[in-house]
């Protein structure tokens, strides 16, 4: 097995059983390369799932070990926080919409197997946006961003309020009204995306978006993201839904013709490319043919190929860290709230001119 | 093979060619650098220490180095990179080696989730492993660098990691980090044992390292019992006095300083009372390093 | 008009925490929050009186048990502290009461 990046990556998602004749070396590279895609936790639990854990080598197998260790930490963290947040949105009667990660868990999707978490995301009206935000602050929530700057670009050129920060639990949350910013050119409007969210089966006001849009959304997010290392992760996202959805025969036309109805015709068009040139995803070739509407021109698609490469092989800082509950001091109890750590740890607070500013720009759930 | 049988220039090259695979305790680091801070620093304090050949699985691959491009003459400065990762800010070169160090600590702490890791010191005597946990500033790398050559083993100065199925601690022991009058004191301490060059003006004031001993490192696969878990805390003219502190609070304090309690949940709750279960617990206070270390020999009796 | 009835306070059910007890001094850890909680003297007592009510028991009833414990009067402070402690748990998800 070659130690390129394309061939790591195939094999750790679609075929586990593969790596088991990996050399040390090998499971070096692949055990780095992963934890760089933010895709460790992804990788070990194919594995597990595959029952191919015991014939991993012990030092490898450690760090997998880990991964899942913290991948299912994360997983808790993040349904806690989904019932916590019903509350706050009941109250002004909006529908708690999930997106991206926190959607694929408690929908039960196989996306979500092995998934690093980190913010929570959630889609809501536009005009109920200063309501929820209201609500939000008044379950504890505050507004991270102080500075007026960064309020305006999040507020008026992106698409969301700026991220919410809860102040005993610290969890993170985006708030978003729309899919892409304001001043994108492709404009998906976000009234069809609430009017075609589904229920989750057994969940009182819990909604994700449907499959179809939950596709795009993906697809979209990662051609839109300026943090291209999260990238290969996304496209793992990416590649996980359409498997799962694509199931379903009429899914493909459906798709195909949501995406030209929500404007999102070239996004899918870039997502269905790089999901099978890298992951094999199997794609019917009609649904190919509809999709190739969305395609630029030869030099959009020489571009998108180069950034694309960049984004197979992060170099970027390390992934986002993730929030969860702290401790905290009860009145007459000693009751103890443990944070899970960031990946930059409280033990350096002697010496923070130490550490590296943390930059928590959206779009990294 | 350990460090010391390669010559210098071959541990120079070596760490500025294909890298250095530095083994401790349990993990393996491939270690870049072509800084001489890193170079003299590896070389004084990590004699002893086995290294591997290619062929082998490094847990961690990390360079300090300078940047790369033009800022590398406008910048004398160094870098710490780890899988994609810049965790710190850049720092003097001669900074370069503490920098090193921080960063194994940061790798460690960020990713060996297959333990229970916590911010304290450990060394062993009689059998039974002694777990000083403990925020910066509280005296308790001095302390254990005291006890270390007061007969004690080095399990680690900074990161405790606990096996989770056996509850026993798993040695990492690496150079004990001495801070502002600790350099002094120790040296006084234990004349003659190996304390790198210090450096000066990092955030965490004047910063040096002092070698494990041989023994040690020699028995670095070998793991303890909890036995005693003592909140350290220094300060000038106190007499040695260990205060027993209720198991119970113990533990919470021993959560305090973990750095990953959380993410083990119901299972790290489990995993520490089952340490505390085998512990006496004790807060301790003093201000003379001999007269501490005679009080843990006695205990230790 | 008659005083509403008092409701039953409930700990969680057993599979959702965890406990132990040093030396009088009990530690509890709630699965469902990921807290971990050290708790005084009083709060120790109240709860250990909740974890062995199987059907609950209501404010008084635990003020009334303790008290007999502890030799302490059960006056109307007593009991104010012991409904305390009770709010202070459901706050922090270790027991609630019924649902009226």
């Amino acid at each position: 097995m070659s130690t390129a990046p394309v061939p790591w990556i195939k094999a750790a998602l679609q075929s586990p059983q593969d790596l088991v004749a990996c050399t040390l070396p090998q499971w070096e590279h692949l055990i780095h390369q992963a934890r760089r895609a933010n895709l460790l936790s992804r990788v070990a639990e194919n594995l597990r799932e595959h029952g191919l854990m015991p014939r991993v080598p012990p030092s490898p197998r450690a760090h997998l070990a880990a991964a899942l260790v913290m991948a299912g930490a994360q997983k808790e963290a993040v349904e806690r926080e989904v019932a916590l947040l019903r509350t706050p949105l009941a109250k002004v009667d909006v529908d708690l919409v999930l997106l991206k990660g926190a959607a694929y868990l408690i929908a039960g999707l196989p996306a979500a197997r092995g998934r690093v978490f980190s913010d929570i995301d959630i889609l809501v009206p536009r005009h109920k946006l200063a309501v929820v935000e209201g609500a939000l602050m008044l379950d504890g929530w505050s507004t991270t961003h102080h500075n007026p700057y960064d309020q305006r670009y999040y507020r008026q050129w992106m698409h969301e309020l700026p991220p919410l920060q809860h102040n005993a639990r610290r969890t993170v949350l985006d708030v978003h009204h729309a899919i892409l910013p304001l001043t994108a050119r492709l404009k998906p409007d976000s009234t069809k995306l609430l009017a075609a969210s589904q229920p989750i089966a057994g969940e009182d006001r819990l909604r994700v978006l449907c499959p179809t849009d939950m596709v795009l959304h993906s697809a979209t997010h990662l051609f839109h993201n300026e943090d291209l290392s999260q990238g290969l992760r996304d496209l793992a996202d990416l590649d996980s839904l359409l498997r799962h959805f694509g199931q379903e025969p009429s899914f493909w036309d459906a798709l195909t013709h949501r995406a030209v109805e929500l404007d999102l015709a070239r996004p899918l068009y870039y997502g269905l490319r790089y999901a099978t040139r890298v992951l094999g995803t199997p794609v019917p070739a009609e649904a190919r043919r509809q999709a190739d509407m969305g395609r630029p021109s030869r030099l959009g698609i020489r571009l998108m190929d180069a950034l694309y490469d960049r984004a197979l092989q992060p170099v970027a800082p390390g992934g986002v860290g993730s929030r969860t509950p702290l401790s905290r001091q009860a009145l007459y109890m000693r009751a103890h709230w443990l944070r899970m750590p960031p990946l930059l740890l409280a033990w350096h607070l002697s010496a923070k001119a130490l550490r590296r500013e943390e930059n928590p720009r959206p779009g990294a759930a | 093979m350990i460090v010391a049988d390669l010559s210098y220039r071959e541990l120079e090259q070596r760490l500025a060619g294909p890298g250095l695979r530095l083994r401790t305790g349990p993990l393996v680091s491939l270690i870049r650098s072509r800084l001489p801070a890193v170079v003299r620093g590896i070389s004084l304090l990590y004699a002893e220490y086995p290294t591997d050949d290619a062929g082998g699985f490094a847990d961690f691959r990390v360079q300090v180095d300078r940047p790369r491009n033009l800022r590398r003459w406008l910048q004398p400065q160094a870098h710490f990179f780890s899988d994609g990762s810049v965790p710190f800010k850049p720092l003097p070169l001669d900074q370069a080696f503490p920098m090193l160090e921080w960063g194994l600590n940061w790798c460690v702490s960020s990713h060996c989730h297959q333990y229970l890791m916590f911010h304290a010191a450990v060394v062993e005597k009689s059998g039974r492993a002694l777990i000083l946990p403990a925020p910066p500033g509280s005296g308790k790398s001095t302390l254990c660098a005291g006890l270390v050559n007061r007969g004690w083993r080095l399990l680690s100065d900074e990161l405790a990691l606990i096996e989770t199925g056996s509850g026993r601690v798993v040695p990492l022991p690496r150079p004990v980090s001495l801070k502002n009058a600790s350099i002094d004191v120790i040296r006084v301490f234990a004349p003659g044992v190996a304390i790198s060059r210090p450096v000066h003006d990092t955030a965490k004031g004047s910063v040096a390292h002092m070698r494990a001993p041989s023994d040690s490192v020699g028995r670095a696969l070998e793991t303890a019992r909890p036995g005693w878990i003592v909140i350290p805390r220094y300060e000038a003219g106190l007499a040695a006095a260990l205060i027993p502190l209720s198991r119970a609070r113990g533990l919470m304090r021993m959560a305090d300083n973990a750095f990953n309690y959380s993410v083990h949940g119901r299972g790290g709750y489990q995993v520490l009372a089952q340490i505390i279960d085998q512990c006496s617990c004790y807060e301790f206070g003093y201000g003379d390093l001999e007269e501490a270390a005679a009080v843990f020999n006695d205990l230790a009796a | 008009m008659f005083p509403s009835p008092q409701p039953r306070w409930h700990a969680l059910p057993s599979d959702a925490f965890a406990w132990r007890e040093w030396d009088g001094e009990i530690v509890v850890f709630n699965q469902k929050t990921g807290s971990t909680h050290l708790l005084g003297d009083l709060a120790g007592e109240v709860f250990r009186h909740l974890v062995a009510a199987d059907r609950g028991a209501t404010v008084d009833a635990l003020a009334a048990g303790l008290a007999d414990d502890s030799v302490a009067p059960c006056d109307e402070a007593w009991t104010r502290s012991v409904a305390e402690v009770l709010s202070e748990f459901a706050r922090l998800g270790l027991a609630q009461p019924d649902t009226p």
